[in-house]
């Protein structure tokens, strides 16, 4: 059941092409583009000599992918998930799906599907950002090395799973705020709000801290992935800091677990009158 | 006797609207079970609840014994709520293989059914750039091709031109009749729905004011029509309560065959000047409008 309903929502998720490009493709095309134009721009309009470094492949994927969720990102990936999470209020279309599955299975797919198109996202983004890394270093004339810090494929791989875990916190929260409000806008506007107010929040927790995090800070997703990523990349520069990583780990996946149920759970009792 | 669908003291209130107020039926499966009534009077909330959309205030609905919103049976069931709506930037095809997908109707024969309702030609469309007409058309199909044993259609041919009512009120029969389909429909069309149902109910204001085979509620229906040179108040006063203008030149008498010599008799002695009297045979119409009259409260300080 659950399956019938993920395969229908991926199969519309394939055919609405505005939601797949504007949400899921257009941020990480934007950012190739911007490298690549910006090392054309370098060699060619301003004509300085290319800069003595070796760029990393792995290095500049692994910076581009920290980025993936950063409020840039959250824009247009929340603008995909609202597409998926609340279209069916704007299309008047609960009418034609909640008689033929549960509405938790509904509701469930839908995350899913977000929670896959955001994985296939990030995984363009890389995709991309080693491509435009080889590119540049063709124009640039840059010599080019695997990384520069000594990294691994298994770190860009962890990259992107802790930032994908903070993006589904976004979608999660997507969930709710699209059950609640009716509103594809509506979820946009709040996902991308929230993830603005955590940012400024754990930058300003953290500057009146030392040591431990705070459960204050901890609670906060965008912090929990910043630490993790560092955990994961540059565990010596943390310090005490590194010990807190199972808890921020625990939050993130708290953070989903609670917001999606409570986005089915508020699914569940709700009239759908008029959608 | 199975049941399709039942409604015990069923209650349904949005703020201070009241659009089902203790309503209760019981619908039995197998033929088409006609459900009439003004805007307002609760009919797509009867179905909204039935179909698990929204939730009763109180009392309860049950689809084949299950209650409303069990999906194993609204598995059972296919249905058209109101104007039906589709994501635009899905081909008519694509909406019903997602909600096949949805479904799980793996086999459900997509093809068959665009051409059944009519709309082969523009499988392939987007459904945005669909007529009304077409979008009930495909509302038709994705009600029907999963092989439901219930159907629920609300308003079915709003929207179509006359030869699409023909086709599409044949259609419902033919399920009907031949396939074993149940179908609850909701129209305003009386002529469609005496045509098609065997039983009906008329609702107003969240309550039954009429229920019964089409043929019992139209049977009670014969009123004597009165033509007269002289003016219809004039008929009306003799009639007094018992007498109703028709909208147009003419007055429906409520009485009796045997007492029509009387009746004559009186208006005459009136002075009434006779044109016409006939005995006119019921119509759905006639009834619906009837009973909705009746069903109205009186209006405050009137006698």
């Amino acid at each position: 059941m659950l399956a019938d309903a993920i395969a229908a929502e991926r199969f519309r998720l394939l055919r609405d092409r505005s939601a797949l490009f504007w949400g899921f493709c257009f941020a990480p095309l934007v950012g190739f583009l911007l490298s690549v134009a910006g090392d054309l721009f370098l060699r060619y309009v301003s004509k300085r000599p290319p800069p003595d470094i070796t760029a990393g492949l792995i290095d500049q994927v692994i910076h581009v992918l920290q980025n993936g969720a950063s409020t840039f990102g959250a824009l247009f990936l929340m603008i995909g998930a609202a597409a998926v999470l609340a279209s069916d209020y704007r299309w008047e279309t609960w009418r034609l799906l909640t008689p033929r599955n549960t509405r938790q299975n509904l509701l469930l797919a839908k995350l899913i599907v977000v929670g896959e198109a955001v994985f296939w996202s990030l995984s363009l983004t890389a995709l991309l950002s080693a491509l435009a890394v080889l590119i540049g270093s063709v124009i640039d004339g840059r010599a080019l090395t695997f990384s520069m810090f000594d990294r691994n494929l298994f770190d860009v791989v962890g990259v992107l799973a802790i930032t994908w875990l903070e993006a589904m916190t976004l979608a999660a929260l997507a969930a709710c705020v699209g059950v609640l409000s009716r509103s594809t806008m509506g979820v946009v506007i709040a996902c991308l709000g929230v993830r603005f107010i955590q940012t400024v929040l754990a930058s300003s927790l953290r500057l009146m801290e030392q040591g431990q995090p705070s459960w204050k800070l901890l609670a906060i997703p965008v912090f929990d992935a910043d630490l993790l990523r560092a955990t994961l990349l540059d565990p010596g520069q943390l310090g005490a800091a590194s010990g807190s990583a199972g808890v921020a780990l625990a939050a993130l996946v708290a953070w989903v677990a609670v917001l999606a149920t409570g986005a089915v759970f508020l699914f569940r009792r709700q009239d759908l009158t008029k959608e | 006797m199975s049941i399709a669908l039942e409604a015990d003291r069923l209650t349904k209130t949005y703020g201070a609207v009241r659009a089902l107020d203790d309503f209760s039926i019981t619908i039995p499966a197998g033929g088409v079970f006609g459900v009439l009534g003004p805007n307002g009077a609760g009919k797509s909330t009867l179905f909204r609840i039935a179909l698990g959309l929204v939730r009763p205030t109180s009392g309860s609905a049950s689809l084949f014994g299950a209650p409303a919103g069990d999906i194993r049976a609204l598995r059972k069931v296919g249905a058209m709520i109101e104007t039906p709506r589709y994501p635009a930037y899905l081909t008519a095809r694509d909406t019903l293989k997602m909600l096949a997908l949805e479904s799980g109707a793996k086999n459900a024969d997509i093809d068959g059914w665009l051409e059944r309702v009519g709309i082969a030609h523009a499988a392939d469309r987007a459904t945005s750039g669909f007529s009304v007409g077409m979008k009930q058309r495909l509302g038709l199909a994705a009600a029907f091709f999963t092989k439901p044993e219930l159907v629920i259609l609300d308003e079915p041919t709003s929207g179509m031109d006359p030869a699409g009512i023909q086709e599409i009120r044949a259609l419902i029969v033919d399920l009907a009749q031949r396939e074993g389909v149940t179908v609850i429909l909701a129209s305003h069309q009386l002529d469609e729905v005496k045509r098609v149902c065997d039983r009906v109910a008329i609702l107003s204001k969240g309550k039954i004011a009429a229920e019964g085979a089409v043929n019992a509620l139209t049977a009670g229906d014969v009123r004597l029509r009165i033509t007269a040179a002289s003016p219809i108040a004039q008929v009306l006063a003799v009639l007094g309560t018992k007498g109703v203008a028709d909208g147009s030149d003419a007055v429906l008498a409520d009485i009796r065959r045997e007492e029509t010599p009387a009746l004559i008799r009186s208006l005459v002695e009136a002075g009434v000047e006779i044109t016409e009297a006939r005995w006119r045979e019921a119509d759905l119409e006639g009834v619906y409008l009837r009973t909705l009259e009746n069903s109205q409260p009186p209006l405050e300080g009137a006698a």
